[in-house]
């Protein structure tokens, strides 16, 4: 009682920090399992606090059993082949080698499915190597599978989740097919290596063929009104276009600081609604979008390219006439370029590569705007920037009249 | 670690050295604070802590040596002017010491200026002066010295408290009530800095970004009002937070900011602002030059003298130096023509006051003089022409997005909103507020954690 008298403040930043611990420990092995925390300098409360910006929120782990479940079966999960009936391997068949997909089959935790579970075991071929204690022997599939799933979690394989759980709101549709690769698509010469997953080192995974086929197209030059049926989607490099060049005179632009290509459909753009509703709203002739900074530091390079897919295939099928412009993401300068390990040109050029291949030449296109604001050295001239990643305001100008040498019509 | 505003800072040093500092029977006290203190600056400055070290025993040699020439009831002249040669050689060795940290930094990296070595410097040369005049009563224990020097609260950025004000190596009396209310200003501090001035530099950043050549006139007032209030929010904040830990570890509060925008003139505002460097330099420098008891000349010159270090002592660049010397000159033309005049207007001082000192904050931050023109002239259009691609429409969005942080920041300087704190801070309400204002701070904290680009998003 005395302290409660004399140091009332104390205690309660004691005991809400106390909860908030117990929270964030309570949760490590499931719903937090995906935060990246570092013991050494970060309290264990901060998982909660990170969390709640992949929008996790303490009563989930009460609410979802699904995630419950799996986080037991990767706890129990010493070997023994047992039965489990709560995944849906229908997305592990599409699981990525780093086996980010897995986790985010396991916190969707949709039910019971069968059919596609003989694909499982090559899919996991790349992954007994991070389990050397697991005996995979293969005569049992679903052992294969939490094997792979537990290294997964236990290796804290954990930003890809964060977009995994993302794309689980959305349908189990796979639109990139490993196997099929519809309208001429490009097939990934390689897979990431875990090693490149574990460093945030985006592979190049494609070369630059899609870049070159791209490039043989032969573009016109147009003037202003060209973009008066133009969309433009993109994160804040693009607010830059918008706000510094007249071409928000002409074109919509639905365009917000740190969009990602996960966020590009459903966001909610201020006093505009969503790319999807102003799809179905107006009638675009072209359709421009440049995202993919953001989240370099995300997942791999599969992650990233099946979700590019996704959103150009899903506008493409609301606005079947408009010419989709992919724009390659604006790399950054030199100095940048030397001393960050995520936000780099290296990672850059891969994701560009990749995104390339989607390119037609008919309905999809791909443009790169670094063709005309980088240096001899291929990095963002550093005269052109402040802060080494966005153009600064009089040379979005560039930027406008590089789009104007890149009409189709 | 350096910053208190880290998590590392927050749960892990400080938890772990409060634990120990308490339990720990008082006459060991100074002893642990000085280990913790030396603990902390080392993890910031692994290196540079070797000349911390160096220059806290030359200058406990030398307070000693003018303490041993102090002693005894009547004091010859012989002895006296030992006491001020060793007082002299001490400050000579300590501005030395400053002036190659500058002067490297300046010339070949800004990475070799050791952290906080201008205030603990500053400390020292304070210490050997109130040695000399005899304002330090008992004789000082090593440890207390060195403490007084390093202590972590105070260590990287002040405030630059008197040797005196610390009660070194006295019985110190910690009571649950003391620590409670240091709490409260360090959390307060906490959140000024985190949820204020933090946010605003964002905008700041943002103007960077876009190039000062392409904001609207209203945007570059805007800015200039946001980048004021991070600088106050920043360092009040900061200082805030000092003080709070000292006084949770049973110390004095020391005060160092005292409500500076609602001054009447720039004299005053730099009365209130960074208070214990102001004084400083009063007790230090320009009461020794002669102060303002001699000719006009004299006393411009005095001022003049007193700015000039101040603006070296902010910083590296040339800016620094205009800085100093537009606020010497406006001191000295309130002290000399038209201060009395401003006295006599209501308001007219605080409008003086909230239209000047933006536009010398923008002096201060922006570093490249070509940039800093280009600034001005968008300030001021008539003069700096129309700019280059400039989106008239800019400060709507600016306004909308920053228009929050300047409302709350614009209140926090109303002093009477910041007595309201001061007087209910019992009340429950005020408590729930403030834990309120730590778990939003954390909040932040961990999100920017993991992910540096959470303040900066693309």
């Amino acid at each position: 009682m005395k302290f409660i008298r004399k140091c009332p403040f104390f205690l309660l930043l004691l005991s809400t920090g106390l909860l908030f611990s117990v929270i964030g420990f309570g949760g490590l092995k499931n719903i937090y399992a995906t935060q990246e925390y570092d013991p050494v300098t970060s309290p264990v409360l901060s998982v909660m606090f990170t969390a709640l910006n992949d929008e996790i929120y303490p009563w989930q782990m009460f609410a979802e059993k699904g995630i419950m479940t799996i986080a037991d079966n990767v706890a129990e999960n010493t070997g023994e082949a047992g039965d489990d009936g709560e995944r849906s391997p229908e997305e592990n068949s599409e699981m990525p080698p780093d086996g980010g997909e897995s986790e985010s089959s396991m916190a969707a935790g949709d039910g019971t499915e069968d059919r596609q579970r003989e694909k499982a075991p090559e899919e996991m071929d790349g992954k007994k190597e991070e389990n050397p204690s697991e005996d995979v022997s293969g005569n049992s599939i679903n052992h294969t599978v939490k094997g792979a799933i537990a290294g997964a979690i236990s290796n804290s394989f954990n930003e890809a989740i964060d977009t995994t759980i993302k794309n689980s709101m959305e349908s189990g549709v796979a639109a990139n097919d490993a196997e099929e690769f519809p309208k001429g698509r490009l097939a990934p010469l390689r897979e990431s290596t875990r090693e490149e997953y574990l460093n945030h080192i985006s592979a190049d995974i494609y070369g630059d063929v899609g870049v070159q086929r791209a490039a043989a197209y032969e573009f016109e030059t147009v003037d202003e009104s060209y973009f008066d049926d133009a969309l433009f989607i993109g994160d804040s490099r693009t607010v830059g276009l918008r706000d510094y060049t007249d071409l928000s005179e002409h074109a919509d632009f639905y365009c917000e600081t740190s969009l990602t290509i996960y966020k590009a459909l459903t966001q909610k753009f201020k006093g505009k609604g969503t790319v999807e509703e102003a799809l179905l709203k107006n009638t675009y002739g072209k359709i421009y979008i440049m995202v993919g900074v953001n989240e370099l530091g995300q997942g791999t390079t599969e992650n990233f390219m099946e979700e590019y897919t996704k959103v150009v295939d899903r506008i493409h099928e609301l606005a079947p006439e408009a010419k989709i412009f992919i724009q390659g993401i604006m790399r950054v300068t030199g100095k940048k370029h030397n001393s960050d390990a995520i936000f780099n040109n290296n990672n850059i050029n891969a994701r560009n590569n990749a995104i390339a291949t989607l390119a037609d030449n008919e309905q999809f296109f791909y443009i790169d705007v670094n063709e005309v604001i980088c240096d001899e050295e291929g990095n963002l001239n550093a005269e052109y920037t402040h802060d080494q990643l966005h153009l600064l305001g009089m040379y979005n100008d560039l930027w406008k009249e590089f789009l104007m040498t890149k009409g189709v019509n | 670690m350096v910053s208190f505003s880290s998590l590392e800072f927050l749960f892990r040093f400080l938890p772990i050295f409060l634990i120990l500092y308490f339990v720990i029977p008082s006459k060991y006290k100074e002893a642990v604070l000085l280990a913790g203190s030396l603990v902390f600056y080392a993890v910031g400055e692994p290196v540079f802590i070797l000349v911390l070290i160096l220059a806290t025993s030359l200058n406990y040699f030398f307070g000693m040596r003018i303490w041993k020439h102090g002693e005894g009831f009547a004091i010859h002249e012989w002895q006296k002017r030992k006491r001020r040669n060793a007082m002299i050689s001490a400050v000579l060795l300590d501005v030395l010491i400053l002036a190659v940290f500058k002067i490297l930094a300046v010339f070949v990296d800004n990475a070799l200026l050791p952290i906080g070595i201008s205030y603990y410097i500053f400390k020292m040369i304070s210490f050997q002066a109130d040695m000399l005049r005899g304002e330090v009563w008992k004789k000082p224990k090593f440890v207390s010295v060195a403490l007084y020097f390093t202590i972590f609260p105070q260590i990287v950025s002040g405030p630059i408290m008197r040797y005196d004000e610390g009660g070194f190596g006295e019985e110190r009396r910690c009571s649950l009530e003391q620590f409670e209310d240091g709490l409260k200003y360090l959390v307060l501090g906490l959140g000024m800095k985190v949820l204020l001035a933090d946010r605003l530099a964002i905008l700041w950043n943002d103007l960077q970004m876009i190039g000062f050549q392409s904001i609207s006139t209203p945007l570059a007032w805007f800015g200039a009002a946001g980048y004021s209030l991070q600088l106050y929010f920043d360092f009040w904040g900061y200082s805030l937070m000092a003080s709070g830990l000292m006084v949770m570890l049973g110390f004095e509060f020391i005060p160092n900011f005292n409500h500076p925008y609602a001054a009447k003139s720039i004299s005053e505002f730099y009365r209130r602002w960074h208070v214990t460097l102001g004084s400083w330099f009063r007790d230090y420098v320009y009461i020794p030059l002669g102060g303002s008891r001699c000719s006009k000349f004299r006393l411009a010159v005095n001022l003049a003298v007193v700015w000039l270090l101040t603006g070296i002592w902010h910083g590296n660049g040339l800016n620094y130096l205009i800085w100093g010397a537009v606020l010497g000159l406006f001191v000295i033309l309130e002290k000399l023509v038209y201060g009395k005049y401003l006295k006599k207007v209501p308001v007219a001082g605080n409008l003086y006051v909230l239209l000047l000192i933006p536009l010398t904050w923008v002096t201060f931050a922006v570093t490249d003089l070509k940039k800093l023109g280009i600034y001005f002239g968008r300030l001021f259009p008539m003069i700096g022409g129309a700019g280059i691609a400039v989106n008239q429409q800019d400060i709507f969005r600016y306004a909308e997005n920053y228009g929050i942080y300047f409302i709350a920041g614009i209140a926090l300087c109303i002093p009477a909103v910041y007595e309201l704190f001061e007087k209910h801070k019992r009340n429950p309400v005020v408590i729930l507020l403030l834990a309120a204002v730590f778990w939003a701070s954390v909040y932040l904290l961990c999100s920017s954690a993991g992910n540096p680009f959470m303040y900066l998003k693309f």
